[in-house]
């Protein structure tokens, strides 16, 4: 689950000037920078709509993306990143995880419904955070992304993302 | 709560968006094949452009900025971006390079400077003259009437990449750690520039200008690293390796004028034009875009400083159709939006 800095293995072929297999890179990154805009953003098809801008921007770049600069999957969450700072300046209201409650879990009908009130209350919670901190848990459980990953995109040191994700979750957790 | 559940509100993307999006993707290569030579209706900026926008912002004397833009540039999104023009100014005050002279010998760009525009006495005569139906707002801040409009005519103007001037700027600057994209050197964009029409409103003390025209031609030869170029001309400005590159795959070159504000002089957002993503640049003090005498204190200045209320004014770029438009006043931001609004 957790992100790597790099293009997983296997994904490039053994001839160096190869290009890479873009069919699995997109199956592999597409949830990551999907879920990554649904649990920082209000509705699923806001999502969708700037996970396609992000692929899209990605995709015209692909040729000149520098492997020594930075891992492919942070790399594409720099993008997502830069998308869903672009979306926020034109568009101040913000409610992330609304569409939470609509996961779909396999399980009895009272597990469903135990699951999309648990959903909610998360997602109320997390809607009172600060946006910074809204952004780290997006990266974190919605991307899974590795603290080493999230110190890269955001200039902060792993440790400091480490302790900062840590209490934001004890925030959670009291206010739970 | 834990680190499992808070992964399990994770949801695969729907099938079909899935389905969509990769359709999208791979339609997007198509039309980089056929043209050997195709129009970059939507390239906006190579690194030299972006440098010399930004420096343009710096200059006082630099007031119709927003004019240039739509002098050189096919725009179809505005994205802003700060930069720090005394970092700039430092680092080119480093340089070991007489810049003029360097550009000066041998010139890169080549064509006939354009022809000083033409005053009209109706829109209908400016509109013959521009090649196209000018625009005009159905709404204007009390007091404001049209006093004139003029028509610049349209020329044309190739550039010449030097990769080895380019080279040795960077070596001068000290920026040791970008590559030039290979095959550039030698390569010829050219511009092709439709003629750029300004209407003139007055209130008695106060301009109100809209600049509007057909977007430019930019043709490059097809493959050109435009993020590449990007990159570099976002050093030039003074930007960090790893922010240069970050901004550099971000932007959409083809479609997107970057435009450079110097963060400690004003500031900027993207708003929605007339359905379209425009931007909105409002300064409360000596605004460069605005002459020093037409500037007002904005409705969203903060303190004014000793000896007078704070001045400043507002500039909103905005692209429709085919046309761009930049609409500048001493006015505060909201007003000058309801005029861009309603121009028809």
């Amino acid at each position: 689950m957790a992100l790597e800095t790099d293009l997983p293995t296997g994904y490039l072929s053994q001839a160096a000037a190869a290009a890479p297999d873009w069919d699995a890179v997109y199956a592999e990154q597409l949830p990551r920078v999907y879920n990554f805009f649904r649990y920082r953003l209000r509705d699923v098809a806001l999502a969708e709509d700037l996970t396609a801008a992000t692929f899209e921007k990605a995709w015209r770049a692909r040729e000149s993306y520098r492997r020594d600069l930075a891992g492919f999957a942070t790399w594409l969450l720099a993008i997502a990143r830069n998308v869903a700072a672009d979306h926020h300046r034109g568009h101040r209201e913000h409610a992330p995880l609304d569409e939470a409650a609509e996961v779909s879990a396999p399980g009895s009908p009272e597990e469903d419904n135990a699951r999309l009130s648990d959903a909610e209350r998360l997602r109320a919670l997390i809607a009172r955070l600060p946006d910074r901190e809204r952004e780290l848990l997006a990266l974190k459980y919605g991307a899974g992304a590795t603290n080493r990953a999230i110190a890269k995109l955001t200039g902060l040191s792993e440790s400091n993302v480490g302790t900062i994700v840590h209490r934001i979750v004890q925030t959670l957790r009291r206010a739970w | 709560m834990n680190d499992e559940f808070l992964h399990g509100l994770r949801q695969d993307p729907p099938a079909a968006f899935a389905r969509r999006l990769k359709s999208r993707l791979q339609a997007l290569d198509a039309p980089a094949v056929p043209h050997e030579r195709s129009p970059a209706w939507r390239w906006l900026a190579t690194a030299a452009s972006v440098a010399a926008l930004a420096f343009a912002f710096t200059l006082p004397a630099v007031r119709s900025a927003a004019e240039a833009f739509l002098d050189y540039f096919r725009v179809v999104n505005f994205a802003g971006i700060a930069f720090d023009p005394q970092r700039t100014q430092q680092l080119w005050q480093n340089a070991s390079i007489d810049l003029p002279a360097l550009i000066g010998k041998d010139p890169a760009v080549q064509g006939a400077p354009p022809a000083p525009p033409v005053a009209y006495s109706t829109l209908e005569e400016a509109s013959a003259a521009a090649g196209t139906r000018l625009r005009v707002p159905t709404w204007l801040p009390t007091g404001f009437a049209q006093t004139g409009v003029e028509v610049a005519g349209a020329h044309e103007f190739s550039v010449t990449a030097d990769t080895s001037k380019l080279q040795t700027v960077l070596d001068a600057l000290g920026i040791t750690d970008v590559s030039i994209p290979a095959g550039l050197d030698g390569q010829v964009v050219s511009v092709a520039i439709p003629p750029v029409a300004r209407i003139l409103y007055d209130d008695g003390g106060r301009r109100l200008t809209l600049v509007q025209s057909r977007s430019p031609v930019v043709s490059f030869p097809a493959g050109v690293d435009l993020a590449s170029l990007a990159e570099i001309g976002l050093r030039l400005l003074g930007f960090e390796r790893a922010e240069a590159y970050r901004f550099a795959q971000t932007v959409d070159w083809r479609s997107t004028l970057l435009v450079p504000v110097p963060a400690t002089a004003a500031r900027f957002h993207q708003v929605e034009v007339q359905g379209g993503t425009g931007l909105v640049i409002e300064t409360d003090n000596a605004n460069p875009l605005i002459a020093p005498d037409q500037q007002v204190q904005t409705s969203t200045g903060v303190a004014a400083p000793a000896g007078g209320p704070r001045r400043g004014g507002s500039v909103v770029l905005w692209s429709s159709a085919d046309s761009v438009f930049a609409l500048l006043a001493p006015l505060p931001a909201t007003d000058v939006l309801q005029v861009a609004e309603s121009v028809q």
